[in-house]
């Protein structure tokens, strides 16, 4: 047993955990009929990818998987802050949609190569699955971007700041530095950040959205991107002190105030009866 | 008694033929590709089965179904069914007549033959209906009711139907 793997396990899992709650929070909100069956379809495939992913480590641990996904207090969850972001409106819940599984792509793509066989198999199996996610996120955020103004305008005032968070999911795992040494990371998560932010640039640009978050979005990004990829400070934020890079620290179990309510409703049927099966 | 290995090996795979999924019954996981191996020692069954999403949440009862249908076969005694990931089930692992079924159930079924590779996994340019032939739909929903379905409408006969995920 590896604590690397572990850790590196625990990550993946709560990534696809917590977003997949976020998107089932849809379920019957959707701005129509087709996009409740959409999110609610995605939010399956990602609690069902998170599932795989502990089914994993609960045999690596020998601890039931259950446990693993609901059994863990808050500070225990290792998924970067943008997925446990709230779903705002359906702009931000579109841009992060959109960040997201462009992230998970090139993510999966690397381990498709790990020394470990169990993540092989899963990685390459969940990537084929996520294509449908990716398609839909493009779409979407195509259609938006070149649709009436008021949406557009929606769009560009979240993109650049969940831009800035998603670097939180290419946040070094703990135990990166044995997980590369181990092969169980072919590409450290710098390098895979770098793959990602050269390509979400690119689609900035051909979709003509400033990298620059704007300035009353400073409660979501402290730190922007520049089109450069450099990561310069955005306006608005003068007050703060010691600011940490916007969407960090979440792979070290730091959380913001927005994952406390989606833990209590996550975990308040396995809390009430633990091992209950559904 | 003693039963020759192969012959009780066929034995196997008949029951499995008669275990439908859950949410298509019209096929069985067999039909479905889903059995990724039946091996067998002494009078010990062991069965792997691929999943076909990860998050299909029929694999529960597919186990169950599968470990009860193969304990009925004279000559086991004992049945372990897991599950693997490797290999990856595809939609190229539907048998021919899986498809005729799909079809027949009013489910377009996967187009195309052979591996389907990452780049080309999306929906069909045309989805037939499988209702009445035509060419003349259109996709309504990428998603559908479970992972592996999309919501279609057929412009002609004017039925909604589903198509299988190439995947």
């Amino acid at each position: 047993m590896s604590d690397a793997l572990v850790s590196v396990l625990t990550a993946l899992a709560d990534d696809e955990l917590v977003l997949g709650h976020r998107h089932s929070e849809w379920t019957g909100f959707a701005p129509h009929i087709e996009e409740d069956v959409a999110f609610s379809s995605i939010a399956q495939d990602e609690i069902g990818h998170a599932g795989a992913y502990y089914s994993l480590l609960a045999e690596i641990q020998g601890v039931d998987a259950d446990s693993l996904a609901l059994g863990r207090g808050k500070s225990m969850y290792r998924h970067a802050i943008l997925c446990e972001r709230s779903n705002g409106d359906w702009a931000y819940t579109l841009a992060r949609h959109w960040l997201y599984d462009h992230a998970d792509e090139i993510r999966l793509e690397s381990l498709e190569d790990s020394s470990h066989p169990g993540l092989v198999s899963l990685a390459r199996k969940i990537r084929r699955e996520e294509r449908y996610h990716l398609l839909h996120a493009d779409a979407w955020i195509t259609r938006v971007a070149h649709g009436p103004i008021e949406g557009r305008r929606k769009l560009v005032d979240v993109v650049a700041g969940a831009f800035v968070e998603a670097s939180g999911l290419f946040e070094p795992f703990e135990l990166e530095d044995p997980a590369v040494k181990e092969g169980i990371l072919p590409v450290p998560s710098p390098e895979l950040q770098q793959r990602f932010e050269t390509k979400m640039i690119k689609a900035f640009d051909e979709l003509g959205f400033p990298t620059e978050a704007p300035a009353h979005a400073e409660d979501r990004a402290e730190f922007v991107a520049s089109s450069s990829g450099d990561l310069i400070a955005g306006e608005g934020n003068g007050e703060r002190t010691a600011p940490v890079q916007a969407g960090l620290g979440g792979r070290r179990g730091h959380h913001t105030e927005e994952f406390d309510g989606l833990w209590d409703d996550m975990t308040i049927t396995y809390r009430n009866n633990p091992g209950a099966t559904w | 008694m003693v039963s020759d290995t192969t012959t009780l090996e066929v034995e196997i795979w008949n029951a499995l033929a008669g275990v439908p999924d859950p949410e298509i019954p019209a096929v069985s996981v067999v039909d479905m590709g889903m059995v990724g191996s039946v091996d067998v020692e002494g009078s010990t069954a062991r069965i792997v089965m691929l999943p076909t999403f990860t998050g299909c949440p029929a694999i529960d009862v597919i186990l169950k179904d599968v470990r009860a249908a193969v304990g009925m076969v004279p000559a086991i005694d004992s049945v372990t069914v897991s599950t693997s990931f490797d290999p990856p089930w595809t939609t190229e692992r539907i048998t021919e007549e899986g498809r005729v079924k799909l079809k027949e159930f009013g489910l377009a079924p996967p187009t195309g033959q052979g591996p389907v590779l990452i780049t080309q996994i999306g929906l069909p340019e045309v989805s037939i209906c499988p209702f009445c032939g035509s060419r003349n739909t259109h996709n309504e929903n990428p998603f559908g009711p479970t992972p592996c379905r999309a919501l279609y409408y057929c412009d002609d006969c004017r039925n909604p139907f589903e198509q299988f995920k190439p995947v």
